[in-house]
């Protein structure tokens, strides 16, 4: 028989959440649900933390600086203001509206999964988490997560161009391959290069091997870059696409994101 | 736990359990508008609610999480059970089908107005994306949401949803509403599920893990010591007979192949055990204590290994033949230990070396044909194989009710499905009744007698309530899919075009059992062939049984494969000889007057007979569509360099059900107050065959839709009828609805001709309810009323039954536009088109929606839809996440239908059939758009950007 739930707590301040998983380390934060809840035949966690009224959920831009609050839905954040357009283009490229209304960023960083909406874009523009344990830079909190995430920081330069993609079947479909990238312009010459890229192992993560390659050169044809860009990856097969078709369709992704972000940076 | 909400307006407190998903929690309660059509993966959005003025799906939220919070249902518009304006929006909008999904599409209409009351195109496709519906196509709730915000302003505000036509009727060629819609719209009881009593025992089923396998033994007994557990059913104790599941015109022309529970297992899900228990949590845990133990043999998963000498046998049990003599050398007798193979008739079968049925014919001399030609073109097209996913699962709930067994079935063919088991169980068709409730989609995977057959057996032998409803992922691993097909077709022609032989051939994989064996494939030829006037031209079918899962009825039957093959193929063959793909099919097509030699050779389970063809819109069709898509003109300039433009035309056609087969039967009973029910033997699956005898009544006895009423698909309260498949419902049950309404009528005159002392000859029927004379008038509530008081006529039933032998084709141009990404293989269809001859169209608008469901369909088989395989054999995307069917996101941004009717001699008021043949066009339009853009012929569905990538060289 599947595991069910057998404990729901719903906390009201993130003392007592932080208390109750101190009593519970086993049981599961909960926000929007749709990751952890989903599947009536999956195992669930036997006890739950719903977490969803102790999350910040505020979206800010305050000198230069942009805070997201964990539990700001992805609809929360296509509707923000603020925000710049590729995290809307993240939030967005969730298709289905009512995954939309539920799902959060919190719960998209702690579910870690390889296409994460959001992970490759927080990885390019080098964003800190703060958490319930302190306060790490995006990538190693995806390597070893630890605490509660309660806002993503981001230092916006406005030199930077940024741009972010996804690859998916359909439109509503998960996305199979996603990818950023980040740069500024130097005489024309791209500098300060990150890109990073999910679907391509089991998590998101910086590609240094690919920034290397176009880091201080002029922005090529996306043709060039594809064709420099593809031979470095190694996605897996699977039943969605074919390991050497993703390289193909991950390379032209990094094209499109250079291209985008060389455009956004040069404006 | 507690949880304290306010649920439409009304503050609430439940006990719920943590684990309970506030889905459940609602349907417990007695929400049953929220449904569920993905299991919890949230693909689906049937389980919508709007929670603190959000929608979301209520599946992913737990029944305690809503505490303190405000959830609004779609109970919440339907107060004193009037309509809200998004309700009565999508109505007139003519939205509603089999009404499933509609109560999800209603909160998120209401949702999106309430915080954009003037939504654009890509605010309504984002409003709606959430939500899954395999009935409309999406482009008619665009429509809905477009009238609703104008009523927000002006309540008054009307607009016409589709032309009208045959002006000399009142209600036949306009729109009114559909007459189930008003109910469906607003979440009322109407589904099986809606039905069950609360004491109904589950039924679980424990299916094979393997391909293929001896059930070597079962030990049940620890499961059925386990509490709850009422029964428990395996191949040891069940009926010891075989029959198919195909529900077909009787004797069938598919093998009785199938036991109940079979010794030897065919495919990964075959029914090994099953549980019948008074919880389904009981159910499920006594059925993990079911040990079976299995001897694993190797698995027949390809049509290519099904025919390879020495393959494994799928079926190697006795043959015989109820009439006729087996084929010769074939072999007939087989291992006692298997299943019986019983053949109605021959089927050119050879079931040893796995081939369920075959058939080969043609006319003329096609060597000449190809000696002939200046040009001769051979290409093989794949067709994998697709699943109909109804958003309703497979469901029954079986009872014993005055000491008959009632079934309450999501089903099209009612009739079938109380011969089938009443045969299966063993009793007389007597001791049944089935009781079609409306059909959350069917699209012929309800053709099939899947389930009901295991639960009726329960139900009649433990005297239980016993409700068995697939999840999805059974839905797709042992309901029914689209067989597998490879079209070969080979092409010569002179250099102007003019075709001088057509050769098809079809290998087809039926799956374990041969349910449709011989009827799908061979409809990939006999709806396609007759497109084409040639005098050489030969089809060659073969299908093969295999362990995947198992193949049966699919709206379109095998055309769209035939089609599929066929068209694009012609269009290979223009491209070889220079010319204009329109201009070659213009060249080859039927048309008005055209003598149709090879249906001679297409009977399907009956001998053919050529056919000379009446007045045929072909032309008409092709004529708009080239004058929409500028055929004569360059082709429009992309917006970018990466994406390339190219367009596609072709013809299509189906036909109009069975003749000499089908058989449909309708009572019109006149009430004492004049108003009329109408019982009619047809199976609405939420097509609107219902407004359509509806309406045939109300036009023929002129009355108004909302004097008549109609009960349907009852087998103890309507007369029989074959049942909904084959584009049979209109025709054949609209058609008997006009009979019985007619003979009522003649019944209506004939009393009131001695009521008003006038001869029959001077009377009529004139509306609303009057028999008017050359003197006086009577109101049919009066003659109506007589006939309770002992006032010299009976009871007034009109009864009527229509059969025939003239075939009416439905006919078709689809054209496609697409954009190609060459860099990436993305695809956009950007238009499609579909020009239509359903005949007279009798409710136009509800007629479109059928055609925009249906083309978005094959757009999604076409472009996104496989089903996939292991090594062994297991599915592997069997669920929304990884089977991918179209949202709102994938609807063509031109997406147009437009009727060009034709009347048919025969059909109701001139009427043919109209949906199904709508899903014929899709796949071979895009592949000639596809090629267009980037100049690869892609002969492989779906055609994925891999695909496509690979056939313009580049990976």
């Amino acid at each position: 028989m599947k595991t069910i739930i057998e404990r729901y707590q719903r906390p009201s301040t993130l003392e007592e959440a932080l208390a109750a998983k101190q009593a519970d380390p086993g049981a599961a934060w909960l926000a929007g649900g749709t990751f952890l809840l989903a599947g009536d035949f999956r195992d669930k966690p036997a006890s739950v933390l719903d977490v969803t009224r102790v999350l910040p959920r505020t979206i800010t831009l305050s000198a230069g600086v942009l805070t997201l609050g964990a539990g700001a839905t992805f609809q929360d954040l296509a509707d923000a203001p603020v925000l710049p357009q590729p995290f809307k283009t993240a939030a967005l490229g969730m298709n289905n509206r009512n995954t939309r209304n539920r799902a959060t960023l919190g719960g998209n960083l702690g579910a870690n999964k390889s296409c994460g909406s959001f992970l490759p874009l927080l990885l390019v523009l080098d964003a800190e988490l703060e958490t319930s344990s302190g306060r790490f830079p995006v990538a190693e909190w995806l390597a070893k997560p630890t605490g509660l995430v309660l806002n993503a920081i981001v230092k916006m330069d406005p030199a930077r161009g940024t741009a972010y993609g996804r690859w998916a079947r359909t439109s509503c479909d998960l996305a199979v391959l996603n990818a950023a990238a980040s740069l500024t312009l130097n005489n024309g010459r791209i500098a300060g290069l990150r890109i990073a890229l999910g679907g391509l192992g089991p998590h998101a993560r910086r590609f240094p091997e690919l920034e290397k390659l176009f880091e201080g050169q002029a922005l090529p044809a996306k043709e060039a870059i594809e064709s420099a860009v593809a031979p470095l990856l190694s996605p897996i097969d699977d039943l969605r696409a074919s390991a050497a078709f993703k390289r193909l369709r991950a390379a032209a992704l990094v094209a499109d994101a250079l291209h985008a972000a060389t455009q956004e940076a040069s404006k | 736990m507690k949880t304290t909400f306010k649920l439409n307006g009304r503050l609430v407190t439940w006990d719920c359990e943590p684990s309970e998903s506030f889905r459940d929690a609602l349907r417990r309660k007695g929400v049953i508008s929220v449904r569920n059509g993905c299991d919890g993966e949230g693909s689906c959005g049937l389980c919508s609610v709007i929670l603190d003025r959000k929608l979301v799906n209520s599946c992913q939220l737990l029944a305690v999480q809503v505490d303190g919070s405000e959830v609004v249902t779609v109970e919440h518009f339907s107060k004193d059970r009037t309509l809200s304006i998004v309700q009565r929006a999508l109505v007139d909008a003519a939205c509603v089908q089999c009404g499933y999904c509609i109560p999800s599409v209603v909160l998120a209409i209401e949702e999106l107005l309430a915080r954009n009351p003037d939504p654009n195109r890509a605010a309504i496709t984002d409003a709606l994306a959430g939500t899954l519906c395999r009935c409309t196509g999406y482009e008619q709730f665009y429509n809905a949401v477009r009238i609703a915000a104008k009523r927000l302003s002006d309540p008054a505000y009307t607009e016409s949803m589709a032309p009208e036509f045959a002006p000399q009727l009142r209600h036949v060629g306009k729109d009114r509403e559909k007459i189930d819609a008003n109910y469906l719209v607003r979440g009322e009881r109407a589904f099986v599920e809606d039905r069950v009593d609360a004491n109904a025992c589950h039924l679980l089923l424990l299916g094979s893990p393997y391909a293929h396998a001896w059930i070597k033994s079962i030990d049940t007994s620890d499961a059925l010591a386990m509490p709850g557990v009422v029964a428990i059913l395996t191949h040891e104790n069940c009926p010891d007979k075989v029959y198919t599941t195909a529900g077909q015109g009787y004797p069938e022309p598919s093998p009785y192949d199938q036991r109940m529970f079979p010794r030897k297992v065919r495919h990964v899900g075959d029914r090994v055990a099953a549980v019948l228990a008074e919880s389904l949590e009981e159910a499920q845990a006594a059925l993990e204590a079911i040990k079976v133990e299995y001897e694993v043999l190797k698995p027949v998963l390809s049509i290519t290994e099904a025919k390879a000498p020495g393959a494994p046998v799928v079926h190697g049990g006795p043959v015989s033949y109820v009439i006729g003599e087996p084929p010769a050398g074939t072999s007939v007798k087989g291992d006692e230990r298997e299943e019986p193979i019983i053949y109605q008739f021959p089927l050119h079968s050879d079931p040893h070396r796995n081939l369920a049925a075959s058939v080969a014919d043609g006319i003329g001399d096609l060597d000449k044909g190809f000696a002939e030609a200046d040009v001769v073109i051979e290409r093989k097209y794949t067709c994998n194989r697709v699943q109909c996913t109804p958003m309703e699962p497979h469901v029954v709930y079986a009872k014993v009710d005055g000491g008959r067994l009632i079934l309450h079935a999501s089903t099209q063919v009612p009739w079938h499905v109380r011969r089938i088991v009443s045969r299966a169980i063993g009793i007389p068709e007597l001791k049944v009744r089935v009781i079609k409730e409306r059909v959350g989609g069917g699209f012929g995977a309800k053709q099939d007698i899947v389930l009901e057959d295991v639960a009726g057996y329960l139900a009649w032998t433990t005297g239980k309530p016993v409700l068995y409803r697939y999840n999805r992922a059974e839905e797709f691993r042992v309901s029914r899919t689209r067989h597998g097909m490879e079209v070969t077709v080979k092409l010569g022609a002179k250099r102007d075009g003019t075709l001088t032989g057509i050769l098809m051939k079809v290998d087809a994989d039926t799956g374990p059992y041969g349910q449709h064996c011989l009827t799908v494939p061979m409809n990939a030829v006999s709806k396609s062939l007759p497109l084409l006037l040639c005098d050489n031209a030969r089809f060659e079918v073969k299908t093969y049984y295999t362990n995947l899962s198992p193949a049966g009825a699919y709206q379109g039957y095998g055309a769209p494969k035939g089609s599929f093959g066929l068209q694009t193929a012609l269009a290979e063959l223009a491209a070889e000889l220079g010319m204009d793909q329109l201009e070659l099919i213009e060249k080859n097509r039927v048309r008005s007057g055209s003598r149709i030699e090879i249906l001679r050779s297409l009977g399907e389970g009956r001998p053919g007979a050529a056919v000379t063809l009446g007045e045929c819109g072909l032309g008409e069709m092709i004529d708009r569509g080239k004058k929409a898509f500028r055929w004569s003109e360059p082709k429009p300039a992309a917006d970018h360099p990466d994406w390339k433009i190219g367009r596609g035309g072709v013809i299509i056609q189906q036909g109009s059900g069975l003749p000499g087969l089908d058989s449909a039967n309708a009572a019109v009973r006149l009430l004492s107050d004049g108003t009329v029910l109408v019982l009619s033997g047809g199976a609405d699956l939420g097509t609107g065959l219902d407004t359509i005898t509806a309406k045939a009544a109300a036009e023929i006895l002129g009355l108004d839709m909302e004097d008549v009423s109609v009960i349907s698909g009852d087998t103890d309260i309507t007369p029989f009828d074959t049942g909904a498949y084959a584009s049979s419902g209109t025709y054949f049950s609209g058609n008997a609805a006009v009979k019985a309404a007619e003979n009522l009528r003649d019944k209506i005159l004939a009393a009131a001709a001695t009521v008003l002392g006038e001869d029959v000859s001077e009377l009529c029927i004139a509306h609303r309810g009057r028999v008017v004379g050359r003197t006086g008038e009577v109101t049919l509530a009066k003659l109506a009323h007589m006939a309770t008081q002992g006032e010299g006529h009976a009871d007034l039933i009109g009864i009527g039954g229509f059969k025939t032998d003239h075939a009416a084709f439905p006919y078709g141009a689809h054209f496609a536009e697409v954009a190609v990404n060459v860099r990436t293989g993305d695809v956009k269809v950007r238009r499609f088109h579909a020009y239509q001859d359903c005949g007279t169209p009798i409710n136009p608008a509800l007629a479109k929606g059928q055609i925009f469901g249906a083309c978005l369909k094959a757009l999604g088989h076409s472009l996104y839809e496989e089903m996939l395989y292991d090594a062994e054999g297991r599915l592997l995307n069997a669920n929304f996440l990884d089977y991918k069917i179209p949202s709102t996101h994938e609807v063509p941004d031109d997406f147009h239908v437009e009727l060009v009717p034709v009347a048919d001699e025969v059909g109701p008021f001139g009427g043919k059939s109209v949906s199904e043949i709508a899903v014929n066009g899709a796949a071979p339009a895009v592949a000639i758009a596809i090629h267009d853009a980037v100049g690869a012929w892609v002969r492989e569905w779906p055609f994925t950007p891999e695909r496509i990538l690979k056939a313009m060289g580049k990976l």
